[in-house]
């Protein structure tokens, strides 16, 4: 049980997939204009990422290793359709905003990266708890990005006003150039917190 | 040789199955975007169409109303994609809406404009999608430069720098939109008075 | 004239990596040298206009014939990923100089998303056979561009003193923000 919380608990923090791997970078910074559409595409991908996860690890020994790779890019690819088709369906206007970036799921080395390195290799609930806790690290780190760049570009939070509507508002963070800025202060932020951690411990 | 069978066996298993999932999705999904999408494109006719109670697309009846597919048109080379007449309560035609297209920078910008039936003045424009940038070409969404095209007609030019004001940095984005409505214009009021 | 427009708007306009965000991870992971830089690069364009060809026959005359635009997402990617296989074996046979160059960045070019979502935008603008060809040659060089100037600033950076906790990719991001900002002046160009 404690090994479960604590695979659950590294991909929140330890190894969180944006600030820490940095890996899977591009929906971090081209979806993150607003906090709500970060929590979007963050769900989405955990989404993605738990049930390919799972499937992986169940077909850890039937898959033969020469033909790992295209199989595990099949199942994902499944998967991130499937999720494009739901959204589209169910929250079309959110599917408008996240457009490419939702069939790209696929190409997000998060997903290949936990399906070589753990779930090919662990029982099934070690996987799950895996991708989920990766899922949950990945759309805390994009919600974050997102309401930063949401009170800075737009002066609202989840849409909701917070300054009034004539304030002159940094236009910059809503633009990409913003984006990059706004992941490059948080990914220092991250480490000045890691380092006073683990300076107090 | 077992183990090459055994690499193509569940590859093409892998790949049927999940051929067939998404088959399946996608059918089940099929439905309900066509009509959100239906849904949405009726909204904006009443937008363009201040008084519509009731949007009917331009021959063909409502069960089997055409998508909105911009690939066919574009194949084609149609100058207007789609005309719907929009009724009011007393279910007399007030006018029609038609949906034209621009090329512009981010690529097409697809609009829908709402004509009067009686003078053949433009009532109202709305942007259906585009991809222009955000904060400069994003701005022909907004409703100064959207209310040039008001009052306008067949016989008025509907060019930027002659009758209507570009929005400045943004004149690919604005040319796109007022050649969107020329293209569309003449042959959504000749199919709007065929049906009458 | 169109061609070139598409041209210049993917290289400057609508730069792949600083204004579309794709193919931010190689953006990151391989700018720390321009030597390797360009080769991530070139091997990268390549790819780009192989696939773009490839895409472009499947989309429009496989699933859109078929009814099967729903498996656009898996087959593209299957499309890419065994592109660049062959891509490594061929260079291998033929030309073995240029795949000591290349040969360690093009397994890294099947997740680099800047492949498909190039492959999917050039589908949704309905490009033709050439224009598709333009765009992806466009959208390599562009690339490049983007990789070049990153790792020429990053061999630099090496003798700034950077705050301790932006040191690496914190101070990378940064700069990415400051060509992203340049780079929206070319908007308004095309």
């Amino acid at each position: 049980m404690g090994a479960l919380i604590k695979d659950f608990l590294n991909g929140i923090w330890n190894d969180n997939p944006t600030f820490r791997l940095q890996i899977g970078l591009c929906p971090v910074l081209a979806v993150t204009s607003t906090a709500l559409n970060g929590v979007g595409m963050g769900l989405a991908t955990t989404f993605v990422l738990m049930c390919s996860s799972i499937l992986i690890s169940i077909l850890r020994n039937v898959i033969p290793e020469k033909v790992r790779i295209p199989c595990y890019i099949i199942v994902i690819a499944t998967f991130s359709t499937v999720v494009d088709l739901v959204m589209h369906a169910m929250l079309p206007d959110l599917h408008r905003v996240l457009g490419i970036f939702i069939p790209l799921i696929v190409v997000n080395c998060i997903l290949m990266g936990r399906a070589e390195a753990y779930a090919s290799k662990k029982p099934v609930i070690y996987a799950a708890f895996d991708g989920l806790g990766m899922g949950i690290g990945f759309t805390w780190a994009l919600t974050l990005i997102g309401a930063v760049r949401e009170m800075l570009g737009a002066g609202s939070l989840f849409g909701v006003q917070l300054v009034s509507d004539t304030a002159a508002t940094f236009g910059v963070f809503s633009l990409p150039p913003g984006a990059f800025i706004t992941v490059g202060l948080l990914i220092a932020g991250m480490n000045m917190i890691s380092t006073r951690l683990r300076k107090a411990s | 040789m077992n183990e090459s069978v055994r690499m193509i066996v569940v590859l093409a298993v892998i790949a049927m199955v999940s051929g067939g999932v998404l088959s399946f999705v996608y059918d089940w999904t099929g439905a309900i975007i066509a009509e959100n999408q239906l849904r949405q494109m009726e909204s904006s006719v009443f937008e363009v169409l201040p008084g519509a109670v009731r949007v009917e697309p331009l021959g063909t009846a409502p069960s089997t109303l055409v998508q909105d597919d911009p690939e066919t048109s574009r194949e084609v080379e149609q100058t207007t994609t789609q005309i719907f007449v929009g009724f009011d309560a007393q279910d007399k035609a007030l006018g029609y809406a038609f949906v034209g297209e621009g090329p512009g920078y981010g690529g097409a910008v697809r609009i829908l404009v709402g004509v009067d039936g009686e003078s053949g003045e433009i009532l109202n424009l709305a942007v259906l999608n585009h991809a222009e940038t955000p904060g400069l070409g994003s701005k022909i969404e907004e409703a100064s430069f959207r209310n040039q095209f008001k009052g306008k007609t067949l016989d008025d030019p509907i060019a930027i720098g002659r009758d209507i004001d570009g929005i400045s940095g943004a004149t690919v984005s604005s040319r796109a939109v007022a050649e969107a409505v020329r293209r569309g214009f003449a042959d959504a009021a000749a199919a709007y008075e065929r049906s009458r | 004239m169109e061609l070139f427009l598409i041209f210049i708007g993917a290289v400057f306009v609508n730069n792949f990596v600083l204004v579309r965000f794709l193919g931010i991870c190689p953006f990151m992971g391989v700018s720390k040298q321009t030597e390797t830089a360009l080769g991530m690069g070139a091997a990268t364009t390549f790819v780009m206009v192989v696939t773009a060809a490839l895409t472009w026959l499947l989309q429009w005359y496989v699933l859109e014939p078929f009814g099967l635009p729903f498996l656009q997402t898996p087959v593209f990617i299957l499309v890419i990923a065994s592109m660049v296989q062959l891509v490594e074996m061929f260079l291998h046979k033929t030309s073995p100089g240029l795949y000591r160059a290349l040969g360690i960045y093009l397994p890294l070019i099947t997740t680099n998303c800047a492949v498909l979502g190039f492959s999917l935008i050039a589908v949704q603008g309905a490009y033709s056979f050439i224009q598709s060809l333009i765009f992806g040659l466009g959208a390599g060089i562009g690339f490049t561009i983007a990789l070049m100037l990153m790792a020429g600033i990053r061999e630099e950076l090496r003798f700034a003193d950077v705050p301790k906790p932006l040191a690496g990719t914190g101070i990378a991001f940064i700069i990415a923000g400051l060509l992203s900002l340049a780079f929206s002046g070319f908007a308004g160009l095309v």
